[in-house]
């Protein structure tokens, strides 16, 4: 398998929700590219600085909002979801973060509600990934959509990053991911 | 150029142009929008709300599989500071003194914050906050395992500010649970069932001000009657039927006191009962009893600290010992009912170095000539240390901890005669309360790692509660 065919598994199956199969996979076909590392963000680092959305090379960024269900709380306000001061909690546009309409959300029982990421929309501006971390519990974090980067030599996101946060992974462990132990 | 071509050009000009304004008419330049409009999340009809509403108490859970505490567990521990507001409980089974630690029953993790537990018949109930749901919630728990039994909850965001919870749930002799949740929210519950009874919203209702740090009044329940002080804009003090909610009497803010930390204590002074408030301004009396409930009998205002968590605390059928921390000290409070009716004067006054003061825990008179405190940080030398004063002379110590049983701002209680007093950093120090001093008898780390142990504790049917900022724990400390 080609290692850019590999990785656009792996990502399919974190954003198709098989997150608990990837580790294996990962694990599995480490073996093929042995050896070889990745540009990941170390989330506990990331600052949400804004600079993953203007300065990667792509023309819209590799970088994405990931989500871990495992760790979010389903809440009715969620900091990510809606801006901040909001007075309304419906889905009128005015009242959302996301200013590309990546995150969309689902009522499941009162009072919790399910929140997916639409990755083709996201642009990694991380402002969701802000507004989660103060006024919630960080389950919405920045990743560097392996499927999606070039893996430049020198990233130019990591050489302006401000807390260092990105930097070289092996393939094995390509994500960094919150619902994994 | 020939009229021909002048006709071709103008011709394909007009094609281009009908073209042109043809594909315009039918373009669509928002084809690729998409539109977010309310209701895209499936919210049921009905459901929907604004970002600032509380329904108090709307969600609950039951915990069915959970068993029920033993019957025989009849003890109570039902408020702030126990029996009588008192903070010392007696006639209890007899204290495990042997060899060997206290054995912790059970942990339970908790939100961050202070919240402390009340126990009635089997049950505690501690009003916690849960922070991946924003939400008060009233978490009834069994006594001998600490399972849940059934939480009763309600959304209300906040920001993280030493920590979420505060107070302690008080329960009636009929069985009804009230809490305040630290934004002044008001919420009565079957203590059973979990069933919920009423709601007040203090803000809106009374227009009271939630102080900085949040509510820390722990509610009062005298009989069947709920005491508030929501210190608002016209109403000082609300007496509430623990029942159906309903208000039996309120007495008016004339003296302007806002809502301190503080709790409404009852007292005789005067010989008449008092519903006594220390909010930020003065402090009042209100009559408990009789034609004059409700009426403010007396207001000192000679007293102002910004900030008082501590309550009043009666020291005999005239005085009142008032501290407070950041530095305020203490004061004593003389009411007098004569000739020219109530007089209330602040007889004296000192700085946190001078004398008895508190920064958080209320101080306990024990045995009507001990008064026992942990001086504030800023108490000088003998600052964060167990000391004891003769109410006669609240300037010099009858006794004090040695110098490295320094507790900060963590809590005590007597049971039986004996003092526990939990540093805030989770070790616990028990002490044999005697004429005129103490005498230690043990100490025990029970919150290994323990950080900020401010909630005070409760005690009832042999088992101790202490929480620190994120658990709770149960320590059997009686025998058998
Ligand atoms: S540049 Fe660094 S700190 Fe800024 S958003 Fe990207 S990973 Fe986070
Ligand atoms: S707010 Fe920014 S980072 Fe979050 S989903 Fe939208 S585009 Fe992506
Ligand atoms: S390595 Fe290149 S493509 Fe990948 S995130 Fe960095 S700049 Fe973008």
């Amino acid at each position: 398998m080609e290692r850019r065919e590999f990785l656009r598994t792996c990502g399919t199956l974190i954003t198709g929700g098989g997150l608990a199969s990837l580790g294996g996979v990962l694990g599995s076909k480490a073996s093929a590219v042995e050896g070889e590392t990745m540009w990941q963000i170390d989330p506990e680092r990331c600052l949400q600085c804004g600079r993953c959305e203007t300065e990667c090379v792509m023309r819209v960024s590799a970088v994405k909002c990931f989500h871990a269900n495992q760790v979010c709380g389903y809440c009715d306000l969620c900091g990510g979801y809606y801006r901040e001061g909001v007075k309304e909690l419906n889905t009128a546009a005015e009242n959302l973060m996301c200013p590309t309409g990546a995150i969309t959300r689902r009522f499941v029982e009162e009072p919790y509600f399910e929140y997916t990421i639409d990755e083709d929309l996201c642009n990694g501006c991380g402002k969701c990934v802000k507004g989660c971390s103060s006024f919630g519990n960080g389950s919405l974090f920045l990743q560097i959509q392996q499927e999606r980067c070039l893996q430049c030599n020198e990233c130019s996101i990591a050489k302006v990053c401000v807390s260092g946060a990105i930097q070289r992974v092996p393939v094995g462990t390509a994500y960094k991911l919150k619902d994994h132990a | 150029m020939s009229p021909r071509t002048v006709r071709l050009i103008t011709l394909a000009t007009a094609v281009v142009w009908m073209v042109v304004i043809v594909v315009w008419y039918l373009y669509n330049p928002s084809a690729n929008l998409t539109s977010f409009e309310p209701g895209a999340d499936m919210r049921p009809e009905g459901t929907e709300r604004k970002s600032d509403e509380v329904r108090i108490g709307e969600f609950f859970m039951a915990h069915e599989d959970v068993a029920m505490p033993p019957a025989a567990l009849s003890d109570s521990w039902a408020g702030f500071r126990g029996p009588n507001r008192t903070g010392i409980v007696t006639h209890t089974i007899p204290i495990s003194l042997m060899e060997g630690d206290f054995q912790t029953m059970w942990t339970i993790e908790t939100g961050e914050g202070h919240a402390a537990p009340a126990i009635w018949r089997g049950r505690v109930y501690v009003l916690d906050y849960d922070e991946r749901l924003s939400s008060d919630a009233l978490r009834c728990l069994s006594l001998t395992t600490g399972e849940e039994l059934w939480r009763r909850w309600y959304r209300v965001p906040m920001k993280r500010n030493h920590g979420f919870s505060r107070t302690i749930p008080c329960v009636s002799p009929d069985g009804q649970v009230v809490t305040i949740g630290p934004e002044g929210h008001v919420m009565a519950c079957d203590a059973m069932t979990g069933k919920l009874l009423w709601t007040i919203d203090m803000k809106r209702r009374y227009g009271s001000e939630v102080p900085f740090w949040y509510a820390g009044q722990c509610p009062l329940v005298s009989g069947d009657e709920l005491v508030l002080a929501p210190a608002g804009k016209d109403t000082l003090m609300v007496g509430i039927d623990v029942l159906t909610g309903i208000t039996r009497w309120w007495a008016p803010n004339v003296a302007g006191l806002k809502m301190s930390h503080s709790s409404v204590m009852p007292m005789t002074l005067g010989g008449t009962r008092t519903y006594v408030y220390a909010g930020v301004g003065g402090v009042c009396g209100v009559a408990a009893d009789g034609d004059a409930r409700g009426q403010v009998l007396w207001t000192a205002k000679g007293w102002q600290p910004s900030v008082i968590a501590p309550s009043p605390m009666q020291i005999d059928n005239r005085r009142v010992l008032l501290v407070a921390g950041y530095g305020a000290g203490g004061a004593l409070l003389e009411v007098n009912h004569g000739g020219i009716g109530w007089t209330a004067t602040i007889s004296e006054q000192y700085k946190a170095e001078q004398g008895l003061s508190s920064e958080q825990q209320t101080p306990i008179l024990y045995g009507g000539d001990m008064i026992l405190t942990i001086l504030p940080k800023n108490g000088g030398g003998m600052r964060e240390r167990i000391c004891i004063y003769n109410p006669s002379d609240l300037h010099h110590t009858v006794w004090n901890s040695a110098s490295d049983e320094r507790f900060g701002l963590g809590p005590y209680v007597v049971v039986d005669g004996r003092l526990f007093a939990l540093k805030e950093s989770g070790e616990l120090y028990v002490y044999q309360l005697e004429r005129g001093g103490m005498t230690l008898l043990r100490h025990q780390t029970v919150l290994p790692d323990g950080a900020d142990a401010w909630g005070p504790m409760a005690y009832a049917d042999g088992m101790l509660l202490l929480r620190d900022a994120t658990r709770i724990i149960c320590l059997k400390i009686s025998e058998g």
